[in-house]
């Protein structure tokens, strides 16, 4: 008993012909290649011969038992897979919090840029009140003394001839 | 679950595995347990064939269904379900062939254990006292078979109990063992030319090569053999 046999790791390496005749069982052979193995076939005693080894060998396997689970598996498995769900169901959970967090905190900064841009556009698009103050500031300084005045086209005049803007710039 | 139009649905409509399958990854339990009734034995069926132990075959089955479970988010219906669930089949069967290897080595120094091809060339080899002249009985001829398909190699089985048992195409074979539709045709011819040579003394009558022979005579098979052909259990040519 000491001839060596095929073991789990060598391989008997098998023929092109044999590689062409297993296809063909399997019906893996497209019409052109099947009818060149059936021409093969009808003129070859040996290459026959070869085909109905492969395929009473193969028919033998036939014979081999299928495997039947009890009930018991299938509950054991169903239960394993429950118990997987729950702790899937669990993780999540526990994880949602964080999500929230980080999907409020995004919520926030989003706000917050949001607020920033308002800010920025208004700014940019509505008068500075100080500029206008600033502006006025020669006006507003001497107000009482203007409100002595009665005659309206008389201060315009003096605006006219640059009065106030000439104090604004020269205390500018 | 959102199965937008395209092949995914169309296919998804004429599987009822996919459709299935599809139902579990949106989160129903009664689908899941459909399926895993549809494929329980075929997944039983081909571990035990390939780990040699209905326990351990059982044990990796429920490891696969849980990863079905797992990976529902995974799964796109382009393939047919039996392709996926294999696929899942092949690496966990992967797996636990390898950590059976490395404790083989790990243990190494014991007697070796006789391979299934050693067994049967015992059978076949065996005196005449212990082995009367007669046919092989069915279950006899079953644990012959089994040892032929047991001294192939791993992908070679894999390939072979896909192609026999799940009547599966090259390439359908090749997407689950993540291999080439070519791979998958020389793995399988060689696998079939192994099996051939390995049962060749059993396919004529059905009785074991040894029967009426005295032990140390010429290989049983050398009888039964068909003619033209080495009637001894194969050699391997490499």
């Amino acid at each position: 008993m000491s001839r060596e046999l095929p073991s789990l790791e060598t391989e008997t390496p098998a023929t092109p012909l044999e590689e062409r005749l297993v296809a063909y069982l399997d019906g893996e052979l497209d019409a052109q290649e099947s009818r060149a193995v059936e021409e093969l076939l009808s003129r070859d005693p040996q290459a026959r011969e070869t085909l109905e080894r492969l395929e009473r060998a193969w028919h033998l396997l036939d014979a081999l038992p299928r495997s039947e689970v009890g009930d018991q598996f299938t509950q054991s498995t169903l239960e394993m897979v429950t118990v997987a769900a729950e702790d899937e169901v669990r993780r999540e959970a526990a994880g949602q919090p964080r999500r929230r967090i980080r999907r409020w905190l995004l919520g926030m900064s989003g706000a917050a840029a949001a607020a920033l841009a308002g800010y920025l556009a208004a700014a940019a698009w509505t008068p500075d009140p100080n500029r206008v103050l600033l502006e006025d500031l020669p006006v507003i300084e001497d107000l009482d003394e203007y409100r002595q005045i009665d005659d309206i086209e008389f201060l315009r005049l003096l605006h006219k001839e640059g009065l106030f803007t000439q104090e604004a710039g020269d205390e500018g | 679950m959102a199965i937008t139009e395209s092949s995914g649905e169309r296919r998804a409509l004429r599987d009822p595995d996919v459709r299935l399958m599809l139902e579990v990854r949106a989160g129903s339990a009664a689908a899941f347990e459909e399926l895993m009734l549809r494929y329980q034995n075929r997944v039983v069926t081909v571990l035990e064939h390939l780990v040699g132990s209905r326990d351990q075959a059982e044990d990796l089955a429920q490891e696969v269904f849980l990863r079905v479970y797992r990976s529902r988010h995974k799964y796109h219906p382009d393939a047919k379900f039996s392709t996926w669930l294999f696929t899942i089949v092949n690496n966990v069967a992967s797996n636990a062939l390898r950590s059976q290897r490395r404790r083989r080595e790990v243990t190494v120094g014991s007697t070796p254990s006789a391979s299934s091809a050693e067994c049967l060339d015992s059978m076949a080899t065996a005196p005449s006292g212990q082995m009367p002249a007669r046919q092989l009985d069915k279950a006899e001829m079953r644990e012959v078979i089994r040892m032929a398909l047991a001294s192939l190699s791993e992908r070679q089985r894999l390939a072979v109990l896909l192609c026999k048992f799940e009547e599966m195409s090259y390439a359908e074979i090749a997407e689950a063992m993540e291999l080439s539709p070519q791979a998958i045709k020389s793995l399988l011819a060689r696998a079939r030319v192994n099996l051939r040579q390995l049962l060749e003394p059993y396919l004529q009558h059905g009785e074991f090569p040894g029967a009426g022979r005295k032990s140390g005579e010429d290989r049983p098979g050398d009888a039964a053999g068909p003619p033209g052909e080495p009637a001894s259990p194969p050699t391997p040519d490499t």
